[in-house]
């Protein structure tokens, strides 16, 4: 979810009216938004927007934009999506690009001479949309120029590493491309989506100046804005044409709200597009559809009529063009997260505000239960907090030194854990296979708490099991431990014969040797024709590794439910 | 309270210990004193004069705390035989008188003592001259004295006599003492070094008037009924010890359900009562049903590698069920049968066999859906899931998630209204709701339901929406289903007055044991 910054004046200058801050936080939730901290010093509001599908409410004109619509009733349609003919100027698309960076979109913007706040708020718009609209730049990326030093037409195309020099900005010398993903900070950072190209793309003009090395870094000469220039150059290259263009479309919006006169620039690829070989930017995708009237009232349970929702997607900022029964909707070309009839009852609802629709109370009988598991789980927390044991809650992602080194377990047939490949800590690397090294820690950190200590827990480890699908099992299961100067084996037999007895399922012990528990003190617990689980008196050895001073027994088991 | 009532209370300990201040010469007597005067344990009196300073009957009138030495087990076997010093002299020597060598290794093969003890004694006689180290390692004592083994020695002796003041030493003896006394970690030393605290009591003005109330006969006195005295009636002839009621009683160690699972069962059940019905599933997912099944392209932002975590191995699920698999790919590629134009991309099926640890419960909802549920019917779920982020007081490495489905033919955009709003009553007893706007992946329209919570004012209590058709119909369902969760985690933290949510989940035992939930 992006955050930005917007200032209170140039947002009442874009929305048209002066906004005081109790207006924008009741307009907020037309564009899902929140406003998170408001700094007094400098007017600068946060503003956190929850649509990772509207790139362009990622930045002050949008905000204000969709606001507009709603409040004046439609949005004011932008004519430069509708020029015809040829552009003024070209950019031309080399062979070769298909392959590394395919698509670029550009317009030129003109008469707004730029200030200190609007060039703020077009690097905040350029870094939203190229970090997390554009994947970090991999998808798409833009950069700004000084349009008056660019000679027309512009090619973008392909170059050896080290066949072309000039100064990115932030540097004093002239860099080969090369150079640049090996010295530059942004070639660094960002020099990994080229990783696998032999060679480079460029955006040089008909006098051979270089404008930029997308997606990494403009030249100083051509691609550094400064404040008060009138003529500029907005372009987007990237890897999927409707995101290219959409994030054109969206800034030449933007600078043609702040008063700039957008003029659009041809394309001409070599290869097919979906949009043709020549594509004039921006470009207008007419994304929409027929929607039925019924639909969006059956999806809003709420007899609205034709002629209301036609006026809410008005508002919001809609092309509707409606027959009896249904309407034909277009989204504006700043948008393109249109998908089903149930985004456009969405923006119905949001327009006509959420608190119009009173809440219909359910009606439905059906029937609550638990799940077999939760049931079993339930009685066994009872008959243990009846036999006088604490119940513990634990975290269940730890380390393999708790599960494995710590249980005597290493090397053992039961040293197998599902582990994290990307782990963020060796401290939270594998899920755990069992609840008892869970209430061991517990001892190990409660020493010189009130003795007895009875513990318990019922809950979910994870099994490796090669049969599974996924390659383990979620298994619900109860361990308790008993830590105090008497604690052993026979203190937790009786325990577990008396669960046993309640439960009502026969168990058999079969003496077996279990790395974590004394020879000749440890049984496997065998129930319902199955082998279940352990009990005996924990090694000394365990303890020790736990750094435990207190003779320690315990059991654990699988709970076998008719339906898992 | 009367003076009778309170010296029927008093037990016959501190009856004896208020006696014992009241007769003494002097104003105030210290533990061992009062050990004497009253000849009881010295564990009975501490016990006495803690309940009389309780009542304020006594005063701590001085506290004096000085440093007594003594002598340790392996100290009164030095004292007794040799300290290793003076056997490795006399071993060697011995040896010598017979023409024989010793070196390190025959001394620590009699064994005798510890090899790291043989080696410390050495170094210091080495150090002090008294002993040299000749060809072939074999050990010589010279002419020289060493001064400390002869002042072990002497101390071994004189604290062998009884305790000594450690400030009654010399520095030089102090300091080998100190270097020569048990600490954590070696045990194994002749001496023991404590700090040995006096404190001195004496009669409050309240306890003085008590004085001449003390009952005579508090040998006749008991203090438990027993069966014996039940059943021979002799219990009539003894009155009974009447208990100080107000003093704290002793603590228990009790069985217990775990507050916050407490918390989530009222949770549970509040679920069941209002009809809906539990759905479990695995820690281990694949991407398919943790996030594809729900529309979550596989470019999405919170499907990379620092937002979820990925399984080491197997790293792929073995299959996806079909017509699952193919319909959820249709839907992401071009909407197939949902009515929807999809997210226009190339679908990975490999992609989505990968295995994660569940990170949204609504996987849950995912596969429920997936099973040919009925019509209508609503399920919850308590689901585990995990997240790849930074552990801190907001963050745990593993938490909970409330959350569930409700399907019906009557589903849509006010019914989902109206379920969160019961939601809000029954849950928060919320009478004030406020609904926003929200965004999830896989629902159309979203909601975020705001509260006014009776104690904790405006919170967000949870997010919900109507399904949207590319999570059904790929997975066979018709109907509109909502899809709710709620955030449940800060209220059960304010209940239980826990400010860091790894606290939840605490393994101390006494945070554990204290844990209660607020009225």
């Amino acid at each position: 979810m992006p955050t930005i910054s917007i200032f209170q004046e140039d947002f009442s200058r874009l929305v048209g009216r002066p906004a005081s801050m109790s207006d924008i936080e009741q307009w907020m939730p037309l564009v899902k938004g929140e406003v998170k901290d408001v700094s007094n010093d400098t007017g600068e509001i946060r503003v956190e927007l929850q649509d990772t599908n509207r790139p362009d409410l990622w930045c002050v004109e949008g905000i204000a934009r969709q606001i507009r619509s709603v409040l004046t009733g439609s949005q004011t349609p932008y004519t430069f999506f509708a020029s015809r003919g040829r552009a003024k100027r070209r950019i031309q698309v080399m062979q070769g690009m298909e392959t590394v960076r395919p698509f670029v979109a550009a317009c030129a913007s003109l008469d707004y001479p730029i200030t200190e706040l609007g060039l703020e708020q077009c690097i905040q718009t350029q870094e939203k949309l190229a970090d997390a609209f554009g994947r970090k730049r991999e998808t798409v990326s833009i950069g700004l120029y000084r349009l008056a030093s660019i000679a027309f037409p512009v090619t973008y195309g392909l170059v050896q590493p080290n066949d072309v020099r000039f100064t990115p900005l932030g540097f004093e010398e002239k860099m080969t491309p090369h150079e640049i993903l090996t010295v530059h900070p942004k070639g660094l950072e960002y020099g990994g989506i080229l990783a696998d190209c032999e060679h480079l793309p460029l955006l040089w003009d008909t006098n051979g100046q270089v404008l930029s090395f997308p997606p990494i870094i403009n030249s100083r000469e051509l691609g550094e804005v400064h404040i008060g220039d009138t003529e500029l150059l907005v372009e987007v290259t990237g890897t999927d044409l409707s995101m290219v263009v959409l994030a054109l479309n969206i800034f030449a919006s933007n600078l043609a709200d702040r008063g700039a006169t957008i003029e659009p620039i041809d394309i001409v690829y070599p290869y097919e597009t979906t949009m043709g070989k020549t594509v004039k930017t921006p470009f207008d995708m007419g994304n929409g559809q027929r929607v039925s009237f019924h639909a969006i009232e059956q999806a809003l349970g709420m007899p609205l009529g034709a002629e209301a929702i036609q006026t809410a997607l008005a508002a919001y900022g809609y092309q509707v063009k409606a027959t009896r029964q249904s309407v034909s909707v277009k989204l504006p070309a700043f948008r393109n997260d249109l998908m089903h009839v149930m985004d456009v009852a969405e923006d119905v609802a949001i327009t006509r505000g959420y608190d119009s629709f009173s809440p219909i109370m359910p009606q439905a009988f059906t029937v609550g239960a638990l799940s077999e598991q939760e049931q079993t789980s339930d009685r066994l927390r009872d008959l243990m907090v009846g036999f006088g044991f604490q119940e513990m809650f634990s975290n269940i992602l730890s380390s393999r030194q708790e599960f494995v080194e710590r249980m005597r377990l290493t090397a053992t047939e039961h040293d197998s854990l599902v582990e994290v490949d990307n782990i963020m800590s060796l401290t939270y690397a594998c899920l755990r296979p069992s609840i008892l090294p869970c209430l061991l820690r517990v001892e190990a950190l409660s020493p010189r708490v009130f003795y007895p200590h009875l513990l318990f827990e019922a809950g979910e480890v994870a099994r490796v099991d090669v049969e599974a699908d996924t390659g383990s099992r979620t298994v619900l299961s109860l361990a308790a431990i008993s830590a105090h100067p008497g604690a052993n084996f026979s203190e937790m037999h009786s325990y577990l014969d008396l669960l046993m007895y309640y439960m009502v399922w026969p168990y058999d012990l079969e003496p077996v040797s279990h790395p974590s528990f004394l020879d000749g003190r440890v049984g496997r617990i065998h129930c319902q024709g199955q082998m279940v689980g352990y009990i005996g008196e924990f090694h000394p050895e365990v303890l020790e590794a736990w750094q435990i001073d207190m003779p320690t027994s315990g059991f654990e088991f699988e709970v076998i439910t008719q339906k898992t | 309270m009367s003076s009778s009532n309170q010296t029927d209370s008093l037990h016959p300990l501190e009856i004896q210990v208020l006696r014992a201040l009241g007769a003494g010469s002097t104003e105030s007597l210290k533990d061992p004193e009062l050990v004497q005067s009253t000849a009881l344990a010295p564990s009975q009196v501490s016990m006495a004069v803690g309940w009389l300073l309780t009542k304020q009957l006594v005063s701590q009138v001085s506290e004096t705390t000085t440093t007594l030495v003594v002598l340790t087990e392996v100290g009164t076997q030095f004292q007794q035989t040799a300290s290793p010093h003076e056997w490795i002299i006399q071993t060697v020597q011995a040896a010598s008188q017979d023409g024989e060598k010793r070196t390190v290794k025959d001394l620590q093969a009699i064994g005798q003592f510890q090899p790291s003890e043989l080696s410390r004694a050495i170094g210091l006689l080495k150090k002090e001259g008294m002993l040299t180290l000749g060809a072939g390692g074999s050990l010589h004592i010279t002419e020289q004295k060493s001064s400390s083994v002869e002042a072990l020695r002497w101390l071994l002796n004189h604290i062998h006599e009884g305790s000594r003041l450690l400030d009654s030493f010399s520095d030089d003896h102090q300091a080998l003492l100190r270097q020569y006394a048990v600490k954590r970690g070696n045990t194994q030393e002749p001496f023991r070094i404590d700090d040995h605290t006096e404190r001195a009591y004496g009669l409050t003005g309240k306890g003085r008037n008590l004085l001449p109330h003390l009952r005579e006969d508090a040998a006749e006195e008991i203090s438990q009924l027993t069966p014996e005295l039940l059943k021979d009636g002799s219990w009539r002839k003894y009155s009974f010890r009447k208990y100080s009621i107000q003093l704290r009683p002793p603590r228990l160690a009790i069985g217990r359900r775990h507050a916050y699972r407490e918390f989530l069962d009222t949770v549970k059940a509040k679920l069941t009562s209002m009809g809906f019905q539990e759905m479990r599933g695995e820690l281990v997912e694949t991407e398919f049903w943790n996030m594809d099944a729900l529309f979550m392209p596989q470019f999405h932002p919170a499907r990379a590698i620092h937002d979820v975590y990925f399984v080491k191995e197997p790293t792929h699920a073995t299959r996806i069920p079909e017509p699952f698999l193919s319909q959820v790919a249709e839907a992401h590629k071009n909407g197939g049968i949902t009515g929807s134009k999809g997210w226009q991309y190339s679908y990975d099926p490999e992609r989505a066999k990968r295995l994660v640890l569940r990170s949204q419960g609504t996987a849950v909802s995912a596969r429920t859906l997936a099973s040919n549920p009925p019509v209508p019917s609503k399920f919850f779920s308590i689901a585990r899931c995990f997240r790849y982020d930074q552990v801190d007081a907001t963050h745990a490495t593993d938490f909970f998630q409330v959350e569930g489905i409700v399907l019906g033919s009557d589903i849509n955009f006010r019914t989902l209204l109206g379920l969160l709003k019961l939601f809000a009553t029954e849950m928060a007893q919320a009478k004030e709701i406020r609904f926003l706007p929200a965004y999830f992946p896989f629902t159309e329209p979203s909601v975020e339901m705001h509260v006014r919570h009776p104690k904790l004012g405006w919170m967000e209590l949870g997010g919900a929406g109507l399904f949207r058709s590319e999570v059904t119909v790929p997975l066979g369902v018709t109907v509109p289903v909502i899809a709710w969760g709620l955030g449940l985690d800060r209220m059960a933290m304010v209940a239980l007055g826990i400010q860091d949510i790894r606290d939840l989940f605490t393994s101390d035992l006494e945070a554990v044991r204290n844990m209660r939930r607020k009225p």
